[in-house]
């Protein structure tokens, strides 16, 4: 069934391979032959996605099992090793293919499968005072259940060895910003090894959603973070969608380009002045927030929310934009572009951001590649991806999305794509707005044409501001949600941060992590 | 150079201050701003249809009262959306903290009809 709206599906030309799968459907793989596999349909030009670790007892399964997926020009590929409850082990992959460390890590605390060979024994989405032997996303542990708290000691990562000395950073911060824990090995002022300890805020959100209906579990994803939230309420709806066939209206589906471009927006303006605050350029901190707090009120105005929460919904919107929102929008949106262009200017001009941005925090194209760094993390290193191009949802496929892509990875390469992604949104979201005024008075939101059949899976991918976002969905029984899965960007380019910084001085990393400028509460759920 | 330095200036000058003298005056929000559902108890005819379209389970019918858990609300307008009798909307209110959880319930009483 051909369908632009949902999953990007019809715009592949090849529709059975992004459509939801039945779990009997998937590709199962005997658990030493998935690295080669892997290895086979990456060297042929896939992509690897994420890395799902599922307890499959609740679908009729006897044990565990872990899914890989990758996307191929033709679709994704899904590859299922069952693993049995008393020794669910496979060969890890970690070590031919480097993005897959962290979900490799984060399965063994969470589920306790064993990804044998893994270069890292260390804990990572549980810290050290989770009993070792407790797997929350197991199905036989209730949701409610408060574990007892064990006190194993935290040994964190460090180098040794004459002058080096330990500089540990948070989790507690000075600003108000989010928690995680930096160990800087040092010498002087240059770091040899970073460190980075996240997973602070992990509030168990793919468990607390499990049996709930997909309408009461939207809320829950979609405030995974307060700064994506138009990302993943998207992502959600969309992979809920597939699973229902439900076809969004016209309406619905250019209002979610305008909101994600919006959000991008936002994001990006607010993200520019925030490496300016990595340098202490305070003039062009004001300036960007000046901008940014312009842009959060014409959200209020469109959709009576700041952060554009509950404003996509499944099926389409929640509640239809604004018009007088609309308008202001429309009207705002040159003059923001006019302001931006000069900020920018101000400071890619500026010798002093120039000495501390260029060479600063550099990610080769190979770095970047082997850990999946997305968004402007991997374009300002080489790397042209953009799922509203290669996997295109809403009404992206009617739109030119610019390719970005600069070659010299370091702070003030992030710092440009940022600002020209920016632009970009902007056209984007005036385009969008034309084309909702050209649309006849409608619908903005379909009913489910069908149920969700229990045991059907499936992907959805959007582009957010920090890069690719997946979310990975599984229907239970009765229109519930089985298993949900979360991969935002944020959690995919945490280890490109980490590879950024060696080699580089102290008080660079601020501004080099302000150049990434990630969320953690997406990356902890 | 000189076009720089003038936008700087004129730019801002002709958006004009974005700070707003909130707290000391009472904040200026958009009509359409989501602020705490508010009940209109004569058209209320306690149907119950916001308590089954909550996705948080923030509203309760019964025993002659509607309650609203300010706790749970996340201010969607599902509610308002569902009522068949246009009882709900969502109003103006944002200043929302309170001392002790319990001050979060709303309860209003309503007339259930028999």
């Amino acid at each position: 069934m051909a369908d632009p709206t949902v999953g990007g599906r019809s715009v592949t030309g090849q529709a059975g391979a992004w459509e939801p799968i039945a779990d009997g459907a998937v590709e199962r793989v005997a658990p030493e032959a998935l690295d080669g596999r892997v290895g086979a349909a990456m060297a042929a030009g896939a992509r690897y996605v994420m890395l799902v670790g599922l307890d499959e007892r609740s679908v009729g399964g006897r044990g565990l099992a872990v899914e890989v997926a990758l996307a191929a020009p033709s679709g994704y590929i899904r590859l299922r090793v069952d693993l049995p409850l008393d020794r669910p082990v496979y060969p890890s992959l970690a070590r031919s293919v480097p993005a897959a460390h962290w979900d490799e890590r984060e399965i063994r605390g969470l589920l306790g499968v064993t990804p044998q060979g893994h270069p890292d024994s260390r804990r990572l989405v549980l810290h050290e005072h989770w009993p070792g032997s407790y797997h929350p996303l197991r199905k036989d542990v209730p949701a409610d259940e408060r574990p007892p708290i064990t006190t194993r000691e935290f040994v964190p990562f460090e180098v040794h060895g004459d002058g080096v000395y330990q500089l540990p950073v948070g989790p507690i911060h000075a600003g108000v910003i989010e928690p995680g824990h930096f160990r800087f090995s040092a010498v002087g002022e240059r770091i040899p090894h970073l460190a980075a300890y996240l997973f602070f805020t992990h509030r168990g959100l793919e468990k607390l959603v499990e049996g709930r209906t997909f309408d009461a579990a939207l809320p829950v994803i979609e405030r995974a973070c307060g700064v994506c939230t138009v990302t993943h309420a998207m992502a959600f709806a969309q992979a809920t969608e597939a699973l229902t066939r439900t076809t969004i209206p016209e309406r619905a589906a250019w209002a979610r380009v305008v909101l994600a471009e919006l959000e991008r927006l936002y994001n990006h303006v607010g993200d520019l002045g925030n490496i300016c605050a990595g340098i202490g350029f305070h003039s062009a901190v004001a300036r960007f927030g000046a901008l940014r707090e312009q842009l959060l009120r014409l959200n209020e105005e469109l959709t009576g929310h700041r952060y554009l929460m509950a404003t996509v919904g499944i099926g389409g919107l929640r509640a239809d934009l604004n018009p007088r929102g609309l308008a202001l929008v429309r009207d705002t949106l040159p003059l923001v572009e006019r302001e931006l262009a000069a900020a920018v200017r101000a400071v890619i001009r500026s010798a002093g951001v120039r000495l501390r941005t260029h060479g600063t925090g550099v990610v080769s194209r190979e770095t970047a590649d082997s850990l999946g760094a997305t968004g402007i993390a991997g374009k300002a290193s080489g790397l042209d991806f953009d799922l509203r191009r290669d996997e295109p949802y809403a009404r992206y496929s009617e739109l030119a999305i610019q390719p970005i892509s600069v070659q010299a990875g370091d702070v003030a390469a992030r710092f440009d794509v940022r600002a020209r992604e920016a632009h970009d949104a902007i056209r984007m979201v005036l385009e969008a707005l034309q084309a909702l005024e050209m649309l006849p008075a409608g619908p903005i939101r379909s009913e489910p044409s069908e149920a969700p059949e229990a045991g059907m899976s499936t992907i959805a991918g959007v582009e957010g501001p920090r890069g690719a976002s997946r979310l990975w969905l599984r229907a239970g029984p009765a229109g519930t949600v089985d298993r949900v899965h979360l991969r935002s960007a944020s959690f995919a380019n945490w280890p490109v941060v980490a590879a950024a910084v060696p080699g580089d001085l102290v008080p660079d990393f601020p501004l080099i992590n302000k150049s990434f400028e990630l969320c953690y509460a997406c990356t902890d759920r | 150079m000189i076009s720089d330095l003038l936008d700087r200036f004129l730019l801002p000058l002709r958006r004009g201050p974005l700070g707003r003298p909130y707290p000391d005056a009472p904040a200026t929000l958009p009509p359409n701003v989501r602020g705490l559902p508010e009940l209109d108890t004569s058209r209320c005819d306690a149907s119950a249809d916001c308590v089954s379209a909550c996705p948080t389970q923030a509203i309760t019918v019964g025993g002659g009262v509607w309650t609203l858990d300010a706790g749970r609300c996340v201010f969607c307008g599902d509610c308002v959306r569902a009522c068949p009798r246009d009882a709900l909307k969502l109003g103006d209110r944002v200043e929302l903290a309170a001392r002790a959880r319990a001050d979060l319930l709303i309860v209003i009483p309503i007339q259930v009809p028999r």
